[in-house]
């Protein structure tokens, strides 16, 4: 009887529950589906996430500054003056672009969203914490790949570089962007809207690793204590994989670097859920 | 839907920020199909009850089921069966008006077949399809807000959250969004609105709950509401040109407990307004001042819902911290803006 009036009531109004109710087939919902069309769909979300924030962060200007200028700045700063062959130069800055350019979409994107309350619009669809994260590192992950052809292709091109094992190299690239767009992510989860509030933080965390994990000084040449220091940087084992890739000179096996990155990369997705879980609970 | 009767139970939630008790042991029901306002001061707790029954914030006690399912155990599910649209209208302003749909859309799981007929059919119901192909950052306020709604609805939500959907809005983006708030009623969706627009809920509410201080002091529709504050009642009166001292003389008119101007008029509370009126009629004729128009009113849900949250009623709130427009209910005899403004915090 509600329902007859409502529509009496509202007659000259555009067609909206009309066009809702005519001419879309109804949804499938959750109760139609089993866990594998769960994880697929969970797939489908976390890409259709990167894809938006590769089309609406891109080329904002933190993106550009800290994930795109700040590695070749921060290269040619510590290079400059010392001599490095073009292998190791191209090596190092495959490391450092990787480590920052990835580690930097995070601090970038997730605060932009807090910010004009975009997040909320992920948090609140039917999609895991877990999915939203992986579509947010994936952004970081792309990035980080498409600014590491730059030196990559220079040190080819101009330099005429050697690469001794692409596949690995390959490998080590996704791998660590991959690893540090999660610490990226890690990162994000401190509750602020606006890039450098999370930025400048995660920089006193992100430039020390520059100094232990072989990057400006080899691990052979590290002190005893220092180079133990540096088993605990992600860093290290992306320098190690892109040593070995490159140069052939990699400290240890390659299947313990990438299993040493896949370890931290699940390491720092599980502190990163359990903190963006806490900043739900604190309504942040 | 497990119980299709029940669109929202909240069940005695509440929130606490260390000291603060933002949400106190708040119950309400929300039926199937039902449009159903929130109302309450900046501060009251609204924007946070609207997060936990969206899952956007844990509650610290008590649970909330939407559509049936409980939104800490079965968040998936109940996240599936609703949409919410904030205040601020969050919309991707770097994407177009259908990109933004389309990733709604994904976001959602709207099957690709499907995808882009939806899409297409919100944008022309919320009359944005020819500006499809247009950056959303080029968009005016209004057409942010349809946008976002537009986007709410692309996964068909059986229960539609909306926050001040119409604060800061165009006359004509209001009625809109108004319109499409009742058709999608209609046609059996549950609408939560949260406002501050009391004569909006008023028009637009089956049921309203008035929220203060965190505790939901009166669930009622809106004529219920008004019922029960029949002894605030008015009269509002015009004359042809004001008089030295006319306040304090209209104060001492028999059973006036409360002298407001608004404007040119002045608006008297009594609780017997036909008492008031020779009285009134009396002192036009004794000074010749001729009356230039008359109404009697009831209480208004604006008058229900200050008294309610502890201010006084009968005092204008445009200066209060109520922030409320409101239309008082006219004794049978034409019908009055009150006056108002329109704001809002974030969050509460």
């Amino acid at each position: 009887m509600k329902r007859v009036q409502a529509v009496k009531e509202v007659g000259d109004v555009n067609e909206v529950g009309a066009m809702v109710e005519n001419q879309v087939p109804p949804l499938a919902r959750d109760e139609d589906e089993g866990p594998l069309e769960r994880v697929w769909a969970e797939m489908g979300q976390a890409w259709a996430i990167a894809v938006k924030d590769v089309r609406v962060y891109y080329l904002t200007p933190p993106m550009v500054m800290f994930g795109l200028l700040m590695p070749f700045f921060m290269f040619f700063s510590f290079s400059v003056g010392r001599s490095l062959g073009p292998e190791t130069s191209v090596a190092r800055l495959l490391a450092l672009t990787t480590f920052f350019t990835a580690s930097s979409a995070g601090p970038v994107i997730i605060p932009m969203e807090r910010r004009v309350r975009t997040f909320d619009r992920l948090l609140v669809a039917p999609v895991s914490l877990a999915t939203v994260l992986l579509g947010e590192s994936l952004v970081g992950t792309f990035f980080a790949l498409v600014v590491t052809m730059l030196p990559l292709l220079a040190g080819i091109v101009v330099f005429h570089t050697t690469i001794l094992d692409p596949l690995l190299l390959a490998i080590a690239l996704v791998a660590g962007s991959l690893s540090f767009s999660v610490l990226g992510i890690l990162f994000a989860s401190w509750p602020a809207e606006s890039p450098g509030a999370i930025m400048m933080p995660s920089t006193l965390v992100r430039w020390p690793l520059l100094f232990v994990s072989g990057i400006f000084i080899p691990l052979s040449e590290m002190a005893p204590w220092s180079r133990a220091v540096s088993y605990l940087s992600p860093l290290t084992y992306s320098q190690d994989l892109l040593n070995q890739a490159v140069l052939g000179a990699g400290v240890q096996s390659p299947a313990l670097d990438l299993l040493a990155l896949l370890a931290s990369l699940i390491v720092f997705l599980v502190l990163a859920l359990k903190l963006h879980g806490v900043s739900r609970r604190r309504g942040y | 839907m497990s119980n299709d009767a029940k669109a929202i139970q909240a069940i005695r939630l509440s929130k606490r920020y260390g000291q603060l008790l933002a949400v106190d042991d708040v119950s309400f029901e929300v039926q199937a199909g039902e449009v159903f306002g929130f109302l309450g001061p900046n501060g009251a707790g609204k924007t946070t009850t609207v997060r936990m029954l969206t899952t956007l914030l844990e509650p610290t006690g008590g649970s909330a089921i939407i559509a049936g399912y409980d939104t800490q155990r079965q968040a998936y599910q109940a996240r599936r069966r609703m949409s919410l649209v904030p205040e601020e209208s969050n919309i991707y302003t770097e994407l177009t008006a259908w990109d933004n749909l389309i990733f709604s859309a994904r976001l959602y799981r709207v099957p690709a077949p499907t995808r882009e007929q939806r899409a297409a059919a919100l944008l022309q119901t919320f009359d944005l399809y020819e500006k499809r192909h247009i950056k959303a950052q080029l968009f005016s306020k209004g057409m942010r807000r349809r946008l976002a709604i537009a986007m709410a609805l692309i996964h068909e939500p059986a229960v539609l959250f909306l926050d001040e959907p119409t604060s800061g809005l165009d006359v004509q983006s209001a009625q809109t969004i108004k319109q499409v708030v009742r058709r999608l009623n209609a046609n059996g969706t549950t609408v939560f609105l949260t406002t501050h627009q009391i004569e909006e809920a008023n028009q637009l509410c089956d049921r309203v709950a008035i929220i203060n201080r965190g505790k939901v002091v009166a669930l009622d529709s809106p004529e219920r509401l008004k019922q029960a504050l029949e002894s605030v009642q008015a009269v509002e009166v015009a004359f042809a040109e004001a008089t030295p001292g006319e306040e304090a003389e209209l104060r001492r008119l028999p059973g006036v407990t409360e002298v407001v101007k608004r404007g040119d008029k002045w608006r008297l509370y009594t609780a017997s307004p036909p008492a008031l009126l020779p009285a009134l009629f009396s002192r036009a004729q004794r000074q010749s001042i001729p009356i230039i128009s008359l109404n009697t009113l009831g209480p208004s849900l604006e008058d229900v819902f200050l008294h309610l949250t502890g201010q006084k009623v009968g005092s204008a709130p445009d200066g209060g911290e109520g922030e409320l427009t409101g239309q008082r209910r006219p004794g049978g005899r034409g019908r009055e803006a009150g006056p108002g403004r329109e704001g809002g915090r974030r969050r509460e």
